[in-house]
């Protein structure tokens, strides 16, 4: 087939810096990688795509020593290694420019840059001319405008990625690794690190570029390696290929192929026509003149890029954020959502991105959690009935068939996709009039995550009106009624089912309206 | 696609696991049991080696001395679950019983008054704490260190540092030197506080949310909890309590005096701390308090029985305090 053949032509041996063969991971049951190659070639910019999940992270964090490989091989400039800790990886002249930062932000960006090697005199007194001095050499080779001076944390945020990248080649380093780089950045911005990155190259050092905005892969990167479902998934020298291959290879013809035909059933599924909530010309810092309706008994998909304002409308409508302008109404009354707790009053549930720092309190029982946004509701004169709080988490613990001793286990004992559960089964009862969910199957096996569609359709059956936002369009496309995409804290357009063809077509049209922010395969943490 | 392999699969606990689980509970656990058995031993050492200490009059002696630190440590357990600190409790106290002493000496010379203006001063207090750390996010800690200087700074200033003189029996018979059902009332309040805390933080609303807001502030925010009031509420407990000490101390002196209990916050802490409440919030419960600070009371107790010196006996109950934590820490 076209992709497993278009493997880029066998490079020369003489210029490869980094060679991986047939790479293996497991966490115990999944197999996070399988049979994975790469290589780069000094100088190269060698672009790393691949949907949540496809198994990036894992890879990466393999060559930077903080995982171990189960088996395969790694050779640096033709020589054999292995990497069992992060400082192994870096001696072999890899390093990593994480999305958040390695810096000390109240430090100058040159004694940033010499951090750990300053320069010093007897007793361990630095010598700060000499440092100063050092450090503005080496940016004027490297041609980096940085003022030496300044504290890291009052630079723009590309300047800190310079400072970044730049304290890398400080070392002696061979390969680059960016996770998402131009994730937070201005077009202006995205320049200057792509400035950065070229003056890299040409002292001959190999990068790779995980990101998940194609236009920038064409801009950048000598070729493209793709992973899927923790496998290779093709690598295209890119001046050969196109935006529709590369999409093809990351999302899988198989799975566009059955979300559509999953989806087509659901089509014909008549909406009950009254709108249980309703936005319109809603403003603040964020968002801008948003209008959105959302009906009952409706899954409606908010798709865009990070930074685009998804989340932002949940959590304005959650009341977590104030508002500027604009009206909301509820089944047709008129509300403002002033604070959580308000937005609970009106039947409004909210299940948050990250469920560990918004969602649960790991320490606590099941039953804690479930009952925490209701805890009135078990209580008589302010006391809490106990065993009403017990028998309510039971029955949504076996209505959402959790995996747990009892209601008693404490929620850090579970694994991501029933402390989810236990994040759905917050809002269980009594049934929310507005469910709103965000990323609401990240971080969750295949399993779980179907379980979950389902919690969702119930949801939608039993007549709330679902707002989902997610970064996995075969997602957005198996669940919703109608997607909205979100640009610039704005709706750009509402598509209804039957004009939403297939995720590779709605990945096409996020491209296109992308403004800012970075792109829609978003990577989960590990 | 991290999920492993279901955890928890329920199946009967075999008595090796009941066995296992009751020697961590012992060592460190949910409930460490470890702080009850410290306690015996302390009593036991010191019933050994001191012919005066096992006696029901040492053991009240114990319970009276204690008073102070048990009823405000109640409060500091609410605030040390729900993620702050109160380093200004000794200071409120000092202050509230100036308040008391001057309202009835000043203002009309009965003891409702002076309760009134104790308690009302500790809350006042307690809520500027919360208001300030909550509505301007400055950390509890930098907020009460201020308040410890300011509230003992006011206390002092009323009266030029002079103490005030109370004279009002009922006063004295209430929260002081009287008996209720053969309990004497520095002991009975104590209860009393104990009791109220017991059903306000594991039986109450509140309870639940203080919890949730040390456990994980951002959960309970997202959860609709009013997370600022929450916190707020748990430092107007804290002072009222402390007022409700000053007005124990200052029935029992028949005088307050602005000068007093100086340092008593790190007892109050180191009690709270030693009955297994963690500085990271979200865990504690108010009978570890209470044998927390029934520990303090006790080593202060002995060690004056068995003659050490009073330098030594901070030593020791310094090393005591660091030794067990670190033995019921988790």
């Amino acid at each position: 087939m076209e992709l497993s053949g278009s493997i880029a032509a066998e490079p020369r041996p003489s210029t490869s810096l980094l060679m991986v063969g047939g790479i293996n991971k497991r966490f115990g049951g999944v197999r996070a990688l399988r049979d994975v190659n790469l290589e780069v070639r000094a100088g190269e910019v060698h672009a790393l795509l691949g949907e949540n999940g496809a198994g990036k992270s894992t890879l990466i964090k393999i060559l930077s020593g903080v995982h171990a490989a189960d088996g395969g091989t790694i050779e640096i400039a033709g020589k054999p290694a292995t990497f069992d800790s992060p400082a192994r990886s870096r001696e072999a002249g890899i390093a990593v420019v994480y999305q958040d930062l390695s810096l000390v932000e109240s430090l100058s960006v040159a004694d940033n840059l010499l951090l750990g090697r300053e320069p010093r005199a007897r007793f361990g007194f630095v010598r700060k001319r000499e440092l100063m001095a050092r450090a503005e050499a080496f940016l004027g080779e490297l041609g980096i405008p940085l003022d030496t001076k300044a504290a890291v944390g009052s630079l723009p945020f590309a300047y800190r990625q310079m400072t970044e990248i730049a304290k890398a080649l400080m070392g002696e380093v061979r390969l680059l690794i960016l996770d998402e780089p131009t994730s937070s950045l201005t077009s202006d911005e995205v320049r200057i690190l792509f400035d950065a990155i070229g003056k890299a190259t040409r002292r001959g050092v190999g990068v790779i570029y995980v990101t998940h905005r194609l236009n920038e892969v064409f801009e950048i990167s000598q070729r493209v390696t793709v992973l899927r479902d923790g496998a290779n998934a093709g690598t295209f020298v890119t001046a050969e290929t196109d935006m529709k291959r590369l999409v093809n290879a990351i999302i899988g013809t198989d799975r566009l192929a059955g979300a559509a035909s999953r989806a087509a059933p659901a089509a014909a599924r008549a909406l009950d026509p009254s709108p249980v909530l309703s936005l319109s010309d809603v403003s603040n810092d964020r968002l801008s003149a948003v209008d959105l309706t959302v009906m009952k008994g409706e899954i409606h998909g908010l798709a865009g890029l990070i930074g685009s304002g998804r989340t932002e409308i949940l959590e304005t409508i959650f009341g977590l954020r104030p508002i500027e302008r604009g009206t909301f109404e509820i089944e047709g009354r008129p509300w403002l959502p002033n604070s959580p707790a308000d937005a609970i009053d009106q039947g409004v549930a909210l299940v948050p991105e990250d469920r560990h720092v918004q969602g649960l309190v790991l320490d606590h029982s099941i039953e804690r959690n479930i009952t925490l946004p209701r805890i009135p509701h078990f209580s008589r004169w302010g006391f809490m009935q106990q065993r009403a709080a017990i028998r309510r988490a039971d029955t949504a613990v076996a209505r959402l068939s959790v995996k747990a001793q009892g209601a008693s286990s404490l929620v850090r004992t579970l694994s991501g996709g029933n402390q989810q559960k236990v994040v759905f089964g917050k809002w269980n009862e009594p049934r929310p009039r507005v469910l709103l969910l965000d990323e609401p199957t990240v971080g969750v096996d295949v399993g779980a995550r179907e379980e979950i569609y389902g919690v969702i359709r119930n949801a939608a059956r039993d007549g709330s009106g679902v707002l989902v936002v997610s970064s996995d369009l075969v997602e957005l496309i198996e669940l919703c009624d109608r997607i909205s995409v979100i640009v610039d804290g704005r709706v750009a357009r509402t598509l209804k089912r039957g004009e939403i063809v297939d995720a590779e077509e709605l990945h096409h049209l996020l491209q296109i309206y992308q403004a800012s922010g970075q792109g829609v395969l978003q990577e989960q943490p590990a | 696609m991290t999920e492993l392999t279901a955890p928890n699969v329920a199946a009967a606990p075999t008595r090796s696991d009941r066995r296992r689980k009751l020697l961590q509970n012992l060592l460190r656990g949910e409930r460490p049991y470890m702080l009850y058995i410290a306690f015996v031993v302390l009593l036991v050492v010191f019933s050994l080696s001191s012919p005066w200490f096992l006696s029901v009059d040492n053991f009240l002696n114990i319970g009276r001395q204690t008073t102070l630190v048990s009823i405000i440590a109640v409060g500091m357990t609410f605030v040390i679950i729900a993620r702050q600190i109160d380093l200004s409790v000794a200071s409120t106290l000092a202050l509230s019983g100036m308040a008391a002493a001057l309202a009835m000496s000043q203002v009309s010379n009965s003891w409702i008054v002076g309760a009134a203006a104790g308690l009302g001063t500790g809350a006042l207090v307690g809520l500027l704490n919360g208001i300030l750390t909550t509505q301007l996010s400055i950390p509890s800690f930098l907020v009460t260190l201020g308040s410890l200087s300011m509230a003992r700074g006011l206390a002092m200033m009323v009266t030029n540092t002079k103490p005030v003189i109370i004279t009002n029996e009922t006063y004295f018979a209430i929260f002081g030197e009287g008996t209720f059902l053969g309990i004497p009332v520095p002991i009975a309040w104590t209860l009393v506080a104990m009791i109220v805390g017991i059903l306000l933080l594991h039986y109450n609303v509140f309870g639940r949310r203080i919890y949730a807001v040390g456990g994980n502030p951002t959960a309970a925010l997202y959860s609709g909890i009013n997370t600022k009031w929450v916190t707020t509420a748990a430092f107007v407990l804290t002072g009222a309590l402390a007022g409700l000490a000053a007005l124990v101390l200052s029935a029992r002196s028949h005088a307050a005096r602005p000068d007093v209990v100086q340092g008593m916050e790190l007892d109050v802490i180191a009690a709270v701390i030693l009955g297994g409440c963690s500085l990271f919030g979200g865990r504690g419960y108010i009978l570890g308090t209470l044998f927390g600070s029934l520990i303090i009371g006790t080593l202060n107790n002995g060690l004056v029985l068995l003659g050490v010196s009073s330098p030594m006996q901070l030593v020791i109950k310094g090393a005591i305090i660091v030794a067990a934590v670190a033995f019921t820490k988790r």
